[in-house]
């Protein structure tokens, strides 16, 4: 029972990164399918940067790498006006496609052992991280004009702020918590494979809009989702009730979950009113 | 407005230049690889219509979603799902009965795939974006589970259903020496023909189109956008299943673990690249088919994959700041 616990924590852990990274992106008004494709950057950036620059200095790379990202999300939806779902899935395709070049040609198998940072590091971050925001979000004024120009851009720029600009803050700082939540999963692990997110950006995102785009209810619904990983390891190839379940239903149930979620939670009253305007 | 476009499209480029550059290949040799690998020959031409034909289907289903203003990432799972049904079907009726249930079995499976998505999108307000990736991940464990448990042949190695008879698969329409050309893809073109008239000239398709280009002042001409919503990502299933179902009779004649090497998101960047007619669909799919088979030719020399996947991005990023742009622009 413990051990279930404890695992879900660390499985949690790169959902609750990922999903505080979407909050400020979408409190501040732009649609972010890309946090697959930070997630992954990050990860494979990580892989390959560790074994010479450190654990510190690969995560850091990695954090920069998905940043990176995040910052062409913000001139595609901001300067160029694109539709924010298809940026984000050039984002993830971009992704996807680095990753694989990129692992492909620097990810030397022989370079040794990758040292990577402790866990328990990610697991801190990501646990006091939603309160943090929480606080500055709800108690600042940075916070406060963040949510403005996620809930009326148009009112916000009467009133004298910059969407634009400060839409850039929090993509950047989108960039830095996603980056980290796949830095973590690169370090739970250990290597870099092909597509190792595998949907964690997606059920980020389906965790903060079923917690009504607010960071603490986004952390349950992310602890929610990491207990059903923890399950497929705990039970994977256990028989109940006198039968095996096949290994494919336990690793099928965050998804179907996600799916649940989303059929069942979704209110139109918390969504942030000027996400995807201008 | 002009030389933004220009310098993303410049900048797209010299990224791309870049990426060949650090891997040490010439950029010159690269294109020229790709381009023997997938035209230079009439095999190789063969082998870059076969990769057109799930692509065309697939990007039509994603651009008839998309008319409809639905983002239809589920074309993966549901092209998935599809050629699983069909193989399952075709393998138990013979010859030609097979084949034609067999298709329609996968329109129905993929249209079944749909629903969900199609549903939560349309009375619960649930991102499909959302939903029809997560089936995708799904369809893929549920396909795997069957075709390694219930349907597995007993004389594959792999999770793989049994392999069709001759007589249900589809057969080669033309050969011109080395130069086979599928009655698959005619069936594809045919799809995207109907699809064309259907949208232009028909009441229902423009209904569709309606509801994509402004819900509400569709619901106020008094078109019903929520049924419509529905029946676009049921065709949408269906159309995807349909590819799937054509891919098993025409090409690959059984279901095998990991079917679809991401036929369904690179339809999403033919769908992007079709332009507002149904017809793009036909070059814009030949573009990725020639990426596709070009992209196993460079794999061949050493150059990973991805770079065909990184193309597909910056072609989504280009193709979107010319036609997908937000025009409820504040000054």
């Amino acid at each position: 029972m413990l051990n279930i616990l404890l695992l879900t924590l660390t499985l949690s852990t790169p959902l609750i990164l990922a999903a505080m990274g979407g909050f400020c992106s979408e409190r501040s008004g732009v649609i972010n399918i890309g946090l697959e494709g930070l997630m992954l950057t990050s990860a494979c950036v990580v892989a390959i940067s560790s074994p010479s620059c450190g654990a510190f200095g690969g995560v850091l790379l990695g954090v920069v790498a998905a940043i990176v990202l995040s910052v062409i999300h913000w001139v595609a939806t901001q300067h160029y006006r694109i539709d924010h779902v298809i940026s984000g899935m050039a984002v993830n395709a971009l992704a996807a496609g680095g990753t694989n070049y990129l692992f492909g040609r620097f990810g030397d198998v022989d370079k040794g052992a990758m040292p990577i940072l402790n866990e328990k590091f990610f697991v801190g971050i990501a646990f006091i991280l939603p309160f943090l925001i929480w606080l500055y979000v709800g108690r600042t004024r940075g916070g406060l004009r963040l949510q403005a120009v996620g809930s009326d851009p148009e009112k916000a720029r009467l009133a004298g702020l910059n969407p634009v600009l400060i839409r850039l803050g929090g993509l950047i700082c989108c960039g830095v918590f996603t980056g980290l939540g796949g830095a973590m999963l690169v370090s739970y692990t250990g290597v870099f494979t092909n597509d190792m997110t595998a949907g964690r950006g997606y059920i980020a995102l389906a965790a903060l809009i079923v917690g009504g785009w607010r960071p603490l209810p986004a952390l349950g619904a992310c602890v929610a989702f990491g207990f059903l990983y923890a399950l497929r390891l705990q039970f994977q190839g256990v028989t109940v009730l006198s039968m095996q379940p096949p290994s494919q239903l336990w690793a099928a149930l965050p998804y179907v979950a996600t799916v649940l979620a989303l059929a069942g939670f979704v209110g139109k009253s918390r969504t942030p009113a000027g996400l995807g305007k201008y | 407005m002009k030389w933004r476009l220009l310098a993303l499209a410049g900048g797209s480029l010299l990224f791309l230049l870049a990426c060949l550059v650090l891997a040490k290949v010439s950029p010159l040799e690269a294109g020229q690889t790709l381009v023997q690998g997938s035209l230079g020959s009439a095999a190789a031409l063969t082998g870059t219509l076969r990769e057109t034909t799930p692509l065309l289907i697939a990007g039509l289903a994603v651009f008839i979603a998309l008319r409809a203003g639905l983002f239809n990432i589920g074309v993966e799972g549901q092209l998935t799902i599809g050629a699983f049904c069909c193989s399952v079907v075709a393998l138990r009726l013979p010859g030609f009965l097979g084949i034609v249930v067999g298709l329609i079995a996968g329109m129905a499976g993929g249209a079944l795939w749909a629903l969900p998505a199609g549903w939560i999108k349309a009375y619960r307000n649930g991102h499909e974006v959302i939903t029809t990736i997560m089936l995708n991940s799904v369809a893929v464990f549920l396909t795997t589970y069957l075709a390694a448990g219930p349907f597995k042949a007993p004389n594959q190695q792999e999770p793989s259903t049994e392999v069709l008879s001759d007589g249900s698969h589809l057969p080669v329409l033309l050969s011109i020496r080395a130069l086979h050309i599928n009655v698959g893809l005619v069936l594809g073109l045919m799809a995207v023909a109907v699809c064309t008239v259907w949208l232009s000239k028909t009441v229902s398709g423009f209904r569709f189109q309606a509801t994509g280009a402004n819900p509400v002042a569709a619901r106020f001409a008094g078109v019903e956008t929520k049924p419509t919503v529905m029946r676009a990502m049921l065709l949408s299933g269906a159309l995807a299943g349909f590819g799937g179902a054509v891919q098993v009779c025409a090409y690959e004649f059984r279901f095998y673990e990991g079917f679809s090497p991401g036929y369904g998101f690179d339809a999403l960047g033919v769908a992007l690249l079709a332009g507002n007619s149904a017809v793009g669909v036909v070059p814009a799919s030949l573009l990725f088919g020639i990426l596709a088979k070009g992209g196993t030719a460079l794999q061949i020399d050493g150059v990973p994959k991805g770079i065909t996947v990184v193309v597909l991005g910056l072609l989504i990023l280009i193709a979107a700041a010319i036609r997908y742009r937000k025009v409820n622009v504040v000054a």
